[in-house]
């Protein structure tokens, strides 16, 4: 049987789970070819008009994989903890395969892949799946613990500062590849905040870390932050209810008061729901003390190169500008 | 302590009543017009949804005639509605407002029930179950009154004269102070409204408007859509939402009305399994259930960037198709212009009457 896993939303966050955990059953898994232009002008002519790109992009990627496997797989992420109060994610996550299976009525019902924490643990709704899937149940235990070590493998891997794109390469093609030029000491250090769909793709953040790279910045990236940095930081916080930009508030506040960081940017994408008061709030409440800048940096279909870049490059100048004034004060005293 | 509450639609009639029977004065700044939207809009978030700026500048208006403590209602949902007011009250207080805030349903009700105490006192508080009592006979006036309206609008002889008339009996029951006003008034509403001059009932169009909440009751921002449909184009238009079924269904006070929202959840789950925190289940029920209900076509009315409606526009041109009902979907923002909307209302129409003559 061929999976067909669409490169969008949450692939950045359990690609490498899935693939394993099929594959180590027999399954073929066949995911998206990355993102290209023709794929989000596709999924913005299907998909209705005031939803954020990644959803979008999401729509063009399932386009791509009609008719070339037999079923497709969008995990439905209801909630992703388990903690005292009700937590969800978007709900156009919560939603994303019904927005699929009514917009493509030609395909086959996307598969049902619930993961809803707060009410059932994580390897429950793997067992769920390979029920749902005629899988053998005998071999669960062992074909979850590998699925499990091979994303353990993916988050240490984010844990070390690379980005979504660069880890899942990395994982693909063996450890030879040397690491990425934006991970080198520089003199400025920019952190990126932003959902994994929006730093992993390229087409999406219009190539955002690698102008960064170019002007010859550090860059870290949201992802690279462990949950048990995310969660120390949770009292500073005000309640959200929404897990994913909780952990993006959360990552904000950490960057924002890290020394070694410069300068951040929160990237986000035009008609997000959740971040739209999310970026409120951390313009609001985690007011910059001083010695960071913060850009809100929104990213639409329509979003193009050179306006990132133009934008990447004034801000990276403008952190070295910032640090010379106040070298210099720092001399005339 | 002066209360003020964000405006929707007819519902500061009710929310008045109960503040006023508690003892407290309730400030109501004018009804929301377009230059509330813009002064909400300048310091909202781009891309948040419409309610969110229309209350934010309510709420700027509230402050500047003498309101000192407001109140919303807030939540931990999928839905953005849960954080309007934590986000508004950051934004008013960085634009240099002082104020309290109450936000029920986020605070501790123990919190907000204290906070009540110390200005009523604690005798004070045996008032609520009258005041609720009050609260629930205004609702259900302005409802009554509203649904007569949409009913006789589009048939009545002088164009205009349903509206007046319903101006007249929304100040009465405004003022209205015990319960057996209330009930008089509804007597008298009843009335009046049935002897407005009007012509039979045959042959009106009927429309159904399923949507986001918001944009369905509160007429400055859907452009008065409902009333426009009555007078202008001779439309029996109702909404599957109404003030109403808000206030009570999240009180509990109507239980009636939860045994329809189940029901509304039960149907439209084979759509939609996940609540997603809006209205999405009476969108697609609603839907669904509008042949069957006698109506000739459903308008979908909803903000931009809605997360919920959003969802379900991806749906509802499937149950279209599938149950044969027509549908036309409006995305309001403050952008949106009368005529525009008027244009493909007036298509619209014309599709649907040419529909209705056409059927054997």
């Amino acid at each position: 049987m061929k999976i067909g896993i669409p490169r969008a939303l949450m692939f950045y966050r359990y690609y490498p789970f899935l693939k394993s955990f099929l594959e180590e059953y027999g399954c073929e898994v066949q995911p998206s070819p990355p993102t290209n232009l023709k794929m989000l002008g596709e999924g913005t002519d299907i998909c209705v008009d005031d939803v954020c790109v990644a959803v979008k992009v999401l729509f063009g990627h399932v386009a791509q994989l009609a008719g070339k496997v037999d079923t497709i797989l969008i995990p439905r992420l209801v909630s992703v903890e388990r903690r005292g109060y009700d937590t969800f994610t978007c709900p156009k996550l919560i939603a994303a395969p019904d927005m699929i299976r009514y917009s493509f009525p030609h395909l086959p019902a996307p598969l049902e892949f619930i993961v809803d924490i707060s009410r059932m643990p994580w390897w429950w709704s793997c067992l769920r799946l390979a029920r749902q899937l005629k899988l053998p149940l005998r071999g669960f235990p062992r074909t979850y613990g590998a699925a499990m070590q091979e994303q353990g493998r993916f988050d240490a891997l984010l844990h070390r500062g690379l980005l979504p794109a660069e880890a899942l390469a990395k994982i693909a093609n063996g450890n030879g590849s040397p690491p990425p030029a934006y991970l080198s000491e520089r003199d400025v250090t920019v952190a990126v905040v932003g959902h994994p769909y929006l730093l992993g793709d390229p087409i999406v953040n219009k190539r955002l870390v690698h102008w960064l790279d170019m002007s010859g910045a550090r860059v870290l990236g949201s992802t690279m932050l462990t949950k048990e940095d995310l969660d120390a930081e949770e009292s500073v916080l005000p309640p959200l209810s929404w897990s994913y930009e909780k952990e993006l508030m959360a990552a904000a506040s950490i960057f924002l008061k890290r020394d070694d960081v410069d300068g951040v940017i929160y990237l986000t994408s035009f008609g997000c729901g959740p971040d739209s008061l999310v970026t409120e709030m951390v313009r609001r409440e985690l007011k910059p003390t001083g010695d960071q800048v913060l850009l809100e940096l929104v990213l639409d279909e329509h979003s193009a190169e050179s306006g990132v870049r133009t934008r990447a490059e004034a801000f990276v100048d403008l952190l070295r500008h910032r640090m010379r004034t106040r070298a210099g004060a720092g001399r005339a005293r | 302590m002066k209360v003020a509450f964000p405006h929707m639609g007819n519902a500061y009639i009710p929310l008045k009543a109960l503040v006023e029977y508690m003892g407290v004065e309730a400030v109501v700044p004018e009804r929301p017009n377009y230059r509330t939207l813009e002064r909400g809009a300048r310091h909202a978030p781009e891309f948040v949804c419409l309610p969110f700026k229309i209350t934010l500048g309510d709420c700027m208006n509230a402050l500047e005639n003498g309101a000192d403590t407001m109140a919303m209602v807030c939540g931990m949902w999928a839905c953005r509605f849960g954080y309007y007011a934590y986000v508004q009250h950051l934004i008013l207080r960085d634009l240099g407002y002082e104020f309290d805030s109450l936000l029920i349903g986020r605070e501790d009700p123990r919190a907000v029930l204290e906070k009540i105490c110390s200005v009523v006192g604690r005798r004070g508080l045996l008032r609520l179950p009258g005041a609720f009592a009050m609260l629930r006979a205004k609702a259900g006036a302005v409802d009554e009154l509203e649904g007569l309206a949409r009913k006789i609008r589009p048939r009545e002889e002088a164009p205009g004269s349903t509206d007046a008339l319903m101006e007249v009996y929304l100040a009465k029951l405004d003022a209205a102070a015990s319960l057996r006003g209330v009930k008089e008034l509804r007597l008298e509403q009843r009335e009046a409204m049935s002897a407005l001059p009007s012509h039979g009932p045959n042959g009106t169009l009927r429309v159904r408007i399923v949507g986001e909440l918001y944009v369905l009751l509160e007429p400055s921002l859907n452009l008065e859509l409902v009333k426009r449909l009555g007078t202008q184009f001779g439309v029996e238009a109702q909404p599957v939402l109404s003030t109403y079924r808000w206030l009570l269904s999240s009180l509990w006070l109507d239980p009636l009305l939860h045994v329809s929202s189940s029901r509304a959840r039960r149907v439209s789950r084979t759509y939609l399994p996940y609540v997603l925190g809006g209205e999405e289940h009476m969108t697609i029920t609603g839907t669904l259930d509008a042949p069957g209900d006698g109506f000739d076509g459903v308008i979908h009315a909803y903000p931009l960037t809605c997360m919920p409606e959003n969802i379900c526009r991806t749906i509802l041109p499937h149950i279209s198709r599938e149950n044969d009902i027509p549908m036309l979907d409006l995305c309001f923002d403050e952008h949106t212009s009368t005529v525009g909307m008027m244009t493909r209302l007036e298509a619209f129409i014309e599709m649907l009457s040419s529909r209705r003559k056409n059927k054997p």
